[in-house]
C-alpha cells in the first residue's frame, strides 16, 4: 500500500505538527489518525490531502510518501517497526525517535535529533542533518543502540552522542562534539569536524576529513588502513578517552591533518 | 456536618482486635464513630478488604534530596507520565515523580499517612513545602541529626541532657517529627573524605564512636518522651560482611517504653549482607532476624529490592560514592553544613546480577523469618530498593510460595547457593500484612494517640477499602488478584472523605504535617543558650533566628506536645 499526505496550506504555517502517529503501521487498519497542531487535536485529512492505493497485508508493505511543507512536522516514524517512509522535501525534528525496524528515507534536510535513540531500522536522509543526529536524550546514558543513519551531507553538533550500537555514516562535516560520550557503535564522519568523541568509552570512530582541536586525552596507537568510498586509506589510530579508561577508537585520516592533531 | 456509613465491610483492624469480621463502619466530621443518621451517605463494601489508611513508616518523598534526584533525572520524567484529569494534576516520574504523582499514586493504593525518612533540618522549609504539594497524605518528617556538631559534642562530653535539649529544640525549629540517624557519624567524617566502618570508628575532629552516639540518642528521645523511637540507618549500608555491624547494633539496644519499640532499624536488606565481596556475597538474614526476634525492643523495616529501574538517595554520602564507582554514571553529593550531608545515584537493579538478586531475597526473607509481624514493617526505603508503586506486588510475594518460586526460576542460578528463601515455606495472611502495612506502623512511630492506623471509634476516619474478598479468595494461589487489588483501592477515605476511588483521584485534597514540640525546662531552652547561640554565629550561614520553619510553611500542622523529663 502507498499513502501519499500531500500537505494542505495552512493559515499559520509556523506552528509545529506533532506527528507521531505517521508510521507504517498506523496506517494498516486505522482510519482515524490524529495529529497536533500547536495544542489542537487535528484529524489527519485537515492536515494533509491523502491518497492511499493499493493493498496491504502487514505494516512492511506500507508505504508512507510525506510532500510539501513538511519541515515543520515532528516526530513522524516515532516507534516505527516496519515499513517505509520517504519524505520529499525537508523533515522537522525527531524524525525516527524510537524506531525498531523499517526505513525512512529523507530527501531533503533533517531537523535536530534525527533518529534519536533508535533501535533498529535505516535512516537515510539526503540533504543536511540537524543537531544530536542520531543522538541520545536528555539524562539517558544510552542512545542510539543499533540500525544505520546514513546522511549524506553535513550535521551539526552533538552527532551521535552517547552512541551505544548501530552504525552513524555523516559523509558531509560534522559540527562541534561528535561522538561525545560514545560507548559502542560506529560512527563514520566523511568530512571535518571538531573535538570528536570526548569521554567516550567504547566504539569506534572514523574521520577522514580534518579533526580540529584533537582533545589532548587521546593517545596515539599507531596507524591502521580503512576503506572509505572505494578509496584505501592510511589512518592513525587513538584510543581513548583516556580521562575515561579509554576503551574507545578514534581513526583519523592522515596526510590532511596538519593542523589541529599533531 | 458529613456522614458515612460503610455496610457490609470485611474488617481487620489489628489495633481493636478485629482480624476479619463483617462489619459496619459509621463516619462523622472525619472521625470513626459508634453510629450515624438515617441521612448517611451508604457505601456499600460488599465483603471487601476495609484497613485503616495504609501509613509508610520510611520513604523518601518530599525535600531537597528527592528534588535533585528530580532534577539530575530528566530520563525517569519521561516515564510515568499522566495527563490532567478532573481534579489531577499533570503527573510524571516514575522513580523520583512529581509530588502530586506520589501522592496520587499513594493514595490510590489506599495510603493516607507517609513519614519522609530524612529532613536535613537546614533544608527543612524546602521538604514543607512539597509537603503542602503531596495534598492525599498526612505527613511526618524524621529529621537528621547523624553529623550534628552540637549532638555530637554533647556525646563526647556524655551529656545526654544536653543532647535531648538539641533535638528539642531542632525538632520545633524545624517541625520535624522525629530522630533520623543516617550512618551515624559516617557523613561527618565523610566531609573529611572518610567513613566509619564499624560502630567502635572514631569520627574524625570529634572522639566519638557511632554505638556513642546511637546510646546516647536512644535514652535523649526518651528523655523528650518523644512519640517515635530513634529511626536508625546503620553504619555500613550496602558492604559485604556488614551484618556484624548490624548485629552489634542491636545488641546496644536497651528496651525504654513499654507503649512502642526503642529502636527503629530501617531498610534492614541493605544491612544483612555476608561474606567479604562483591562476589561472595550471601544473606545472613537468619542471623538478623534472629537477633530482632530476641530483642522485642527494636523495630525493622524490610527496604525491599525489587528489579528494574530506580534512584537511590540517602543522607549516606559515602555509601553514595561507592555505588558511584561501581556503576559509574551520574552521581549527586551534597553536603549540609554542621548537620549532615547526602547522595543520589539512578541504578537499575538485574536479574542478571547475582548481587541484586540476593539482595531481593534478603528482604523477603526478613519480612519471613521475623515472627512478629508488628516489628516488622513492608517497606522498600522508597525510592532506594524500588519506587512505592511495587508494595502490591512485595504483598503477593509474601502472601504466595508459589509466586516466590515462579520469580526465583527467573533469577541467576548461583542465587539459591547464597540465600536460604527458596527454602522457606511461610505465607503471610491477611492480618499480617494488615500489620505490616498500617497497623506495626502506627505503633511504632507512636501515633495511634491521634487516631492512626484503627478503625475503633474516636479514630480519625482513614480507611481503605480493596477489591479483595478475603472470604473467597485464596492469597497463595491467586496472587495476581491480590497484585492487582491492593495496587487500587475501591474506595480510598482520608479523613471521612473519599478521596480517591477506583484508581481515579477524585478530590484536590487538603493534608495535614505532623510534628512534635517537646517542652523542656527552662535550663535546657537553647534558644538562650549562649553556647548554643555561639555556634551560628561563628558557623552557620544562616542567622539562629532565621532558622525556624515558619507556621505559614505548614498550613495544617498538627502539633503532639510532649513534656520532657529533664
Amino acid at each position: 500500500m502507498r499513502v501519499i499526505l500531500r500537505t494542505k496550506p495552512r493559515k499559520k504555517p509556523f506552528i509545529p505538527i506533532e506527528a507521531e502517529t505517521i508510521i507504517p503501521q498506523n496506517f494498516l487498519r486505522k482510519n482515524d489518525i490524529r495529529v497536533y497542531e500547536g495544542n489542537k487535536e487535528r484529524r489527519l485529512e485537515e492536515i494533509f490531502y491523502i491518497t492511499a492505493e493499493g493493498p496491504a497485508v502487514s505494516p512492511d508493505q506500507v508505504e508512507i510518501v510525506l510532500s510539501g511543507e513538511t519541515g515543520n512536522i515532528k516526530r513522524v516514524g516515532e516507534y516505527m517497526n516496519a515499513g517505509r517512509i520517504v519524505v520529499e522535501g525537508d523533515i522537522g525534528m525527531h524524525c525516527g525517535n524510537f524506531m525498531s525496524a523499517g526505513e525512512i528515507i529523507i530527501k531533503g534536510n533533517a531537523d535536530a535529533w534525527l533518529g534519536r535513540e533508535m533501535r533498529g531500522g535505516t535512516i537515510r536522509c539526503e540533504g543536511n542533518a540537524g543537531h544530536y543526529c542520531a543522538a541520545g536524550y536528555r539524562g539517558e546514558k544510552r542512545g542510539m543502540r543499533g540500525g544505520l543513519v546514513d546522511v549524506m551531507g553535513s550535521a551539526g553538533d552533538f552527532t551521535a552522542e552517547y552512541l551505544s550500537g548501530g552504525e552513524v555514516r555523516i559523509h558531509g562535516d560534522c559540527g562541534d562534539l561528535p561522538g561525545v560520550e560514545m560507548r559502542g557503535g560506529t560512527l563514520t564522519i566523511g568530512g571535518h569536524c571538531h573535538r570528536p568523541c570526548g569521554n567516550m568509552t567504547g566504539g569506534t570512530c572514523m574521520v577522514f576529513g580534518r579533526v580540529y582541536d584533537l582533545l589532548p586525552t587521546f593517545r596515539g596507537a599507531g596507524n591502521e588502513e580503512r576503506e572509505y568510498r572505494g578509496q584505501r586509506c592510511q589512518m592513525m589510530l587513538y584510543k581513548g578517552d583516556t580521562a575515561n579508561r579509554g576503551k574507545g577508537s578514534l581513526l583519523v585520516k592522515k596526510n590532511l591533518n596538519r593542523t589541529g592533531t599533531d | 456536618m458529613s456522614e458515612f456509613l460503610i455496610r457490609n465491610a470485611y474488617v481487620i483492624d489489628p489495633l481493636s482486635g478485629i482480624k476479619g469480621e463483617i462489619m459496619d463502619i459509621a463516619i462523622r466530621n472525619g472521625r470513626i464513630v459508634e453510629e450515624v443518621g438515617s441521612n448517611a451517605e451508604v457505601i456499600d463494601a460488599d465483603h471487601c478488604l476495609t484497613l485503616p489508611g495504609g501509613i509508610d513508616s520510611h520513604s523518601h518523598v518530599c525535600g531537597t534530596k528527592v528534588n535533585f534526584g528530580r532534577y539530575m533525572s530528566p530520563e525517569d520524567m519521561r516515564a510515568g507520565r499522566t495527563a490532567r484529569k478532573g481534579v489531577m494534576h499533570v503527573t510524571s516520574g516514575y522513580s523520583v515523580p512529581t509530588t502530586f504523582g506520589n501522592s496520587y499514586r499513594y493514595s490510590v493504593m489506599g495510603y493516607t499517612t507517609v513519614l519522609e525518612g530524612a529532613m536535613a533540618p537546614l533544608e527543612a522549609r524546602h521538604t514543607h513545602e512539597e509537603f503542602t504539594a503531596t495534598p492525599h497524605q498526612d505527613m511526618l518528617a524524621n529529621t537528621l541529626f547523624d553529623g550534628n556538631w552540637s549532638i555530637m559534642e554533647a556525646v563526647r562530653e556524655k551529656d545526654m541532657k544536653r543532647a535531648a535539649a538539641v533535638v528539642a529544640w531542632t525538632l520545633s525549629a524545624v517541625k520535624g517529627f522525629a530522630i533520623k540517624l543516617t550512618n551515624p557519624g559516617g557523613t561527618e567524617a565523610w566531609g573529611w573524605g572518610e567513613d566509619v566502618h564499624s560502630i567502635q570508628d572514631q569520627v574524625p575532629h570529634f572522639g566519638v564512636t557511632p554505638a556513642e552516639i546511637i546510646q546516647t540518642m536512644i535514652r535523649a528521645n526518651e528523655l523528650l518522651n518523644l512519640p517515635h523511637s530513634v529511626h536508625l540507618h546503620c553504619n555500613a549500608l550496602g558492604v559485604p560482611g556488614n551484618y556484624r555491624t548490624t548485629l552489634d547494633t542491636i545488641d546496644l539496644v536497651p528496651d525504654l517504653n513499654d507503649k512502642r519499640q526503642s529502636l527503629y532499624l530501617t531498610h534492614l536488606q541493605f544491612h544483612s549482607y555476608g561474606g567479604s565481596t562483591w562476589k561472595d556475597i550471601s544473606s545472613k538474614s537468619e542471623d538478623i532476624a534472629r537477633a530482632v526476634n530476641n530483642k522485642p525492643a527494636v523495630a525493622i523495616d524490610m527496604g525491599q529490592i525489587m528489579f528494574g529501574r530506580t534512584t537511590t538517595m540517602t543522607a549516606d554520602g559515602p555509601m553514595e560514592f561507592k555505588l558511584y564507582m561501581l556503576h559509574h554514571n551520574k552521581w549527586s553529593n551534597h553536603d549540609v553544613e554542621l548537620e549532615t550531608g547526602s547522595g543520589i545515584i539512578p541504578v537499575y537493579y538485574s536479574r542478571k546480577s547475582l548481587v541484586n538478586c540476593v539482595m531481593w531475597a534478603i528482604g523477603l526473607e526478613l519480612a519471613l523469618l521475623v515472627k512478629d509481624p508488628w516489628r516488622c514493617m513492608l517497606s522498600t526505603d522508597n525510592p532506594n530498593g524500588a519506587p512505592f508503586v511495587k508494595y502490591p506486588e512485595i504483598i503477593a510475594l509474601l502472601m504466595s510460595r508459589h509466586f516466590r518460586e515462579n520469580e526465583i526460576a527467573l533469577l541467576d542460578p548461583r542465587t539459591a547457593h547464597y540465600v536460604p528463601l527458596p527454602a522457606i515455606d511461610r505465607e503471610l495472611d491477611w492480618y499480617d500484612i494488615a500489620v505490616m502495612t498500617r497497623a506495626g506502623q502506627a505503633k511504632a512511630l507512636g501515633i495511634t494517640g491521634i487516631g492512626k492506623g484503627s478503625l475503633a471509634p474516636g479514630a480519625e476516619a482513614d480507611i481503605a477499602i480493596y477489591p479483595l474478598k478475603p472470604e473467597s479468595l485464596d492469597p497463595s494461589a491467586e496472587y495476581q488478584q491480590v497484585m492487582a487489588g491492593f495496587g487500587k483501592t475501591r474506595y480510598t477515605i482520608k479523613r471521612g472523605r473519599v478521596v480517591a476511588r477506583d484508581g481515579d483521584v477524585v478530590v484536590e485534597g487538603a493534608n495535614s504535617t505532623i510534628w512534635t514540640r517537646a517542652t523542656v525546662p527552662p535550663g535546657y531552652d537553647l534558644s538562650v543558650d549562649p553556647e548554643f547561640m555561639k555556634k551560628f554565629e561563628q558557623y552557620y550561614t544562616v542567622r539562629m533566628s532565621n532558622y525556624p520553619v515558619q507556621d505559614v510553611y505548614l498550613p495544617r500542622g498538627i502539633c503532639i506536645p510532649t513534656e520532657a523529663s529533664l
